[in-house]
């Protein structure tokens, strides 16, 4: 509670940039006989201030316009408790001028008051507003900073899918080909078994007809129907083509999901996760952008569930992943050469350890200090965004771990991610 | 159609077995042999044994690729015709695909009716 004396005294430094305050209950009612909206005017012109009486109303206001603070006095006819039970603790800071003492003001804190002030105590409540004007303004830098971090993460994580997408659509192209050609051959096989069909059917007619030579006849075409066609091969090969046919939009659709999954906008929860599994997984959606250069070797040892973010931790390693392939890319060139990449997972003591060990081009000794730095690549345009070992980084430290580099030119790079099993806090 | 149930040996070469089961069943009407090869490789070794008269291979295989395989039909075998089946024709260019003569270029997912007239006419031109 505010509780220095000089109520009077011109407060030193008053709002500068424009606040909105809205003020409720008794004071924006009724004359301003406990000297509220007095109080507030000495914040200076910056500070608008709005008059709303109905807790209801007031709340309102709050959901929709950028309310900064709201001061609410506390009255029989206006509630403050009302209001605060009412915003449940969202939105900006509620302080409650409360006349009837500390009843009022410590009900008014369990509702959620950011703070109290007790008419006729000397009580400041310029200060405390200022203050209370001070708080949510960093509090709401803060939240602004951490979605621009967001849009950032999220950013670079589909610009790592953009470099996938040539993969992608080559592993989706062949299941394509193959069922579109199958749907086309199928419905030749319909229409081949229909012709059968129809001979069968002409053949139950004259057979009920009675008309012996008729029926003799009906059964000469359904054989040569029957013999032209190959039933016994379309119906074998029309089965066949449905299986394989679904096993191909099976794929289509696995690979669409994955991808689904990884742009997620979220973080994720944390979880108690398999590394293993979240290595295979997001091996599973660059393999098809690297199978035809790179062979792999894994060395996955058995690790206890390490508490992480997995969608966050996928995204380093498809990082990590998509660094190590473009690596070997400009090491072989146009050639026809191909590349190893070794991923191995392994317990040191209280930490999981994953390794992404490549052989390509390598980082030359004057860029190592500076691959971790934000905008720092020496990819071609288009190609990176210079922020993937940046943000990769920063997640791990997140996860209270560590990312390391040891790199040769000509020789390869090995990525190290450090995870501990029991991450501080 | 060739009579006497021969006609052409025609080889179908893609790693993706799916692709080699539909093309077998998109010429299934066309009177040909379809023999298949899963890699360039295996492709090479069919072609030492038995008279291919067309090879349809796809680009982008692991090991050897479409483009090194023609290259090499061209050399030892230049009576097959050659036709190129891939997903990225413009990855190819035009220098490279005639330096191995390849006589069609088609796209995948193929047209039936494109890739049978492109056969059709290969054999034409190579027989």
């Amino acid at each position: 509670m505010g509780a220095s004396p000089g109520s009077d005294r011109i407060i030193s430094q008053p709002v500068t940039a424009s606040v909105r305050i809205l003020v409720a209950g008794a004071a924006a009612a009724e004359r301003d006989r406990l000297g509220t909206r007095a109080a507030l005017a000495r914040l200076g012109p910056a500070a608008r201030i709005e008059v709303e009486a109905d807790p209801l109303r007031a709340a309102e206001r709050c959901r929709i316009g950028p309310v900064d603070l709201v001061v609410a006095e506390h009255s029989r006819s206006a509630s403050a408790h009302r209001l605060l039970e009412i915003l449940g603790g969202a939105g900006p800071p509620v302080v409650v001028v409360c006349p009837g003492g500390d009843a009022e003001a410590l009900e008014a804190f369990r509702l959620g008051a950011a703070d109290c002030v007790v008419p006729g105590r000397a009580s400041p409540l310029a200060e405390v507003a200022l203050e209370q004007l001070g708080r949510w303004r960093r509090r709401r830098e803060r939240a602004s900073l951490q979605e621009l971090q967001r849009d950032l993460l999220q950013k670079e994580k589909m610009a790592s899918i953009g470099q996938l997408a040539a993969g992608v659509a080559h592993e989706i192209n062949n299941p394509i080909g193959f069922v579109h050609a199958n749907l086309a051959q199928m419905a030749e096989y319909v229409s081949d078994l229909r012709r059968v069909w129809l001979s069968v059917e002409a053949l139950q007619k004259a057979t009920a007809s009675g008309d012996g030579e008729a029926a003799r006849r009906a059964a000469g075409e359904l054989a040569t129907a029957s013999d032209e066609v190959d039933v016994a091969f379309v119906l074998a090969d029309l089965a066949k083509a449905i299986r394989e046919s679904m096993e191909g939009s099976e794929r289509v659709r696995h690979i669409v999901q994955d991808l689904k999954e990884f742009s997620r906008r979220d973080s994720g929860e944390a979880a108690d996760a398999d590394v293993n599994a979240c290595l295979e997984s997001t091996l599973q959606i660059v393999w098809p952008m690297m199978k035809h250069l790179v062979t792999l070797e894994k060395r996955y040892a058995e690790l206890p569930p390490v508490r992480c973010y997995p969608m966050l931790l996928k995204q380093v390693l498809l990082n990590l992943l998509v660094n190590a392939h473009q690596a070997i890319e400009e090491r072989v060139g146009d050639g026809n050469g191909t590349g190893r990449i070794r991923l191995e997972t392994r317990r040191e003591g209280a930490q999981v350890v994953i390794a992404v060990c490549d052989d390509g081009v390598g980082i030359r000794p004057e860029h190592r200090e500076r691959i971790f730095d934000p905008f720092f690549t020496t990819k071609r345009v288009g190609a990176g965004t210079g922020l993937g070992l940046s943000i990769s980084y920063q997640i791990i430290e997140r996860h209270g771990g560590t990312l390391t580099a040891r790199s040769e030119p000509e020789a390869g790079t090995t990525f190290e991610v450090r995870l501990p099993l029991a991450p501080a806090g | 159609m060739t009579p006497g149930g021969g006609g052409p040996l025609v080889l179908l070469v893609d790693d993706e077995e799916h692709i080699l089961s539909a093309l077998r069943r998109s010429l299934r009407r066309e009177g040909y042999q379809i023999v298949t090869a899963g890699s360039g490789a295996e492709a090479l070794r069919i072609l030492e044994e038995r008279p291919v008269a067309a090879v349809v291979s796809d680009h982008k295989m692991p090991g050897m690729d479409g483009l090194a395989l023609l290259a090499r039909v061209a050399r030892r075998w230049p009576a097959a015709a050659r036709l190129m089946l891939t997903g990225w024709p413009g990855d190819l260019s035009r220098g490279e695909l005639e330096g191995v003569g390849v006589a069609a270029l088609l796209e995948k997912p193929w047209d039936d009716a494109e890739l049978k007239s492109a056969l059709r006419r290969a054999l034409g031109d190579a027989v």
